[in-house]
């Protein structure tokens, strides 16, 4: 895995010395700036996956087919996780090198990439498909799985500011 | 002041002192008070959306306030608990910052906007339920709340940075 360790820290080293990385790190608003955004954009990316989640699990609009349910806040979930992964990269771009080596950091990155691949295909095959084609306890799985994945990823988050 | 000499009284209190002094009292709590804008902002905000006409159109208002509002009082109550416990742990410091008594001032807002829409437009969804749009009364009462909350979140995390060095 040394060549992967390789790379990955050459890209931090040249995020850390980008013209955003420099900027942002210089001025004492940016950053708290850019972090706003990334709150917000938490609020939203969260609310609508423990919608979705919710509704799989058959907590809330168990009225409602999941699949129409799942569309309508999809373009929220899409949106505010382009929100979250700009922010979040300029947020990371201000001390890449030291996010390296950042225990807290790199479980986030861990979770977050699982949470993507997880989202983006078994979990969005599930919630578009037709009631009754998957198994009730498949779909509550899926669910579970999601929101562990995800609650890894805002843990994750929290523990940078406080692990080394 | 009596009011400089209470949060003075609060900061000297055992609890207090804890919060302030335990390890894993103060990230723990700030946690639950970050990760828990995911229920109450999300929903928040996807209730004032659908208020606005542009998401969950095709579910009848009432029912997305219905489905909604448990969790989103829930997340609320959250929210004030991990909030109070927060400004327990460094009473006159979070006082000392303008961004602590903005916060507050527009919480008490936020809490209007809801009072009123309930008392006004929000108790006739029946009459308005099934329509392509919303009235602009509810149009409004969606735009305060979004606004109030941005710069509420906004204020928030101010705070941390506008706080005394310890």
């Amino acid at each position: 895995m040394t060549w992967l360790k390789a790379i990955l820290l050459s890209f931090c080293r040249y995020c850390n010395e980008t013209w955003f990385g420099h900027g942002i790190r210089d001025s004492v608003w940016l950053f708290p700036f850019v972090e706003i955004f990334h709150l917000l954009a938490l609020g939203v990316l969260g609310g609508t996956i423990l919608l979705v989640n919710a509704r799989l699990l058959g907590l809330r609009f168990a009225d409602e087919p999941t699949s129409e349910l799942a569309q309508e806040v999809w373009p929220w979930t899409l949106g505010s996780l382009a929100v979250m992964l700009i922010s979040g990269f300029l947020l990371f771009s201000t001390e890449a090198v030291k996010m390296y080596g950042n225990w807290g950091f790199r479980f986030k990155m861990t979770s977050l990439l699982l949470a993507l691949i997880f989202t983006f295909t078994i979990h969005r095959r599930i919630t578009l498909s037709d009631e009754g084609s998957i198994r009730p306890v498949w779909r509550k799985v899926a669910a579970v799985v999601s929101l562990l994945l995800w609650a890894g990823v805002g843990l994750g988050g929290r523990s940078i500011g406080y692990i080394g | 002041m009596w009011f400089a000499r209470f949060l003075q009284w609060l900061h000297d209190t055992q609890f207090s002192t804890t919060m302030r002094d335990s390890l894993w009292a103060e990230p723990l709590v700030e946690t639950i008070h970050v990760l828990t804008l995911t229920l109450f902002l999300g929903f928040a905000v996807l209730l004032d959306l659908r208020l606005l006409g542009v998401v969950l159109r095709r579910r009848p208002a009432s029912e997305v306030l219905r489905q909604l509002n448990p969790w989103l009082f829930g997340g609320f109550a959250v929210m004030v608990a991990s909030g109070v416990l927060l400004f327990c742990g460094d009473p006159v410091s979070f006082y000392s910052t303008v961004f602590f008594k903005v916060k507050m001032i527009m919480l008490v807002l936020a809490g209007l906007n809801v009072l009123i829409f309930n008392a006004t437009v929000g108790r006739r969804t029946a009459e308005w339920d099934g329509a392509v749009t919303t009235p602009t009364a509810a149009k409004i009462a969606a735009v305060v709340s979004l606004v109030l909350w941005v710069a509420i979140v906004a204020a928030g995390r101010a705070i941390a940075y506008a706080l005394p060095p310890p």
